[in-house]
């Protein structure tokens, strides 16, 4: 079953929803309005690119410390929380447990996130630009 | 804060406090951890900063979403390949993924 909709059927699940690290395009499922799902992506792609930036500064640091590259990150709300994995993202409500339901479903479907995303992420719309990121 | 309270949650490597201006203030390492005080500075520092940023997310989209419930901010994990780093205010905790229980570390640091 696709990640978006296992999640959906979870009770307690608000939206769900992919982002493209490119920040171009976005789907989504939930309540959540196209324009809300469109901020959304765009705040998760500007936080992964954030935490993904400090994950390199710890690596030069104290290499192959066990933080990069980045998996995702969780914002806790007072009654919401908002989780990424990858370029996936979930609004959740606080209930007992969701959260680690939640995160053991998007890490298990999404895999590990491999060391080519700051590369994707850095992508000019339509090129690729590894070769002139390294 | 009880850190040795924190240091109980399962899978932690590592309990911390900081200052509003992200200096590492007080730690306990788990033993054979790589993990070192100088990394935790370091962490420290993002931790200040990706709160910041979250509560001004937060806050930004309640007001323009009309949506609420996000705030006050109750925390920020960053999930890296091997831990998280979990915290809330003035103090986080180091855990292994394959042990992390998001919710209780939450809690926890909540009611520490």
């Amino acid at each position: 079953m696709h990640i978006v909709k296992q999640l959906m059927a979870i009770p307690g699940v608000i939206a769900a929803g992919e982002y493209a690290y490119r920040g171009d395009r976005f789907s989504y499922q939930g309540a959540l309005t196209d324009e809300f799902a469109r901020m959304a992506s765009i705040l998760c792609r500007a936080n992964t690119l954030s935490v993904n930036m400090q994950s390199e500064i710890f690596d030069s640091f104290a290499e192959n410390c066990g933080c990069r590259p980045v998996q995702g990150w969780i914002v806790r709300g007072d009654k919401v929380t908002v989780c990424a994995v990858g370029n996936y993202f979930s609004f959740i409500e606080n209930r007992d447990e969701l959260l680690n339901d939640v995160m053991t479903i998007m890490r298990a479907k999404v895999g590990d996130v491999q060391d080519d995303l700051l590369a994707n992420l850095y992508a000019r719309l339509g090129g690729d630009t590894k070769e002139a990121l390294y | 804060m009880d850190l040795q309270k924190l240091m109980d949650l399962p899978g932690t490597l590592a309990a911390f406090t900081y200052t509003d201006r992200g200096e590492l203030q007080a730690h306990m390492l788990r033993e054979g951890t790589e993990l070192t005080p100088q990394v935790l500075d370091l962490l420290t520092r993002s931790c200040v900063a990706n709160q910041a940023i979250a509560a001004m997310e937060a806050r930004g989209w309640e007001a323009l979403t009309g949506q609420s419930g996000f705030q006050p901010l109750k925390g920020f994990s960053v999930v890296g390949l091997e831990w998280s780093v979990v915290v809330n205010g003035n103090a986080g905790v180091v855990v292994k993924n394959r042990d992390a229980n998001y919710e209780a570390t939450f809690n926890a640091l909540q009611s520490a």
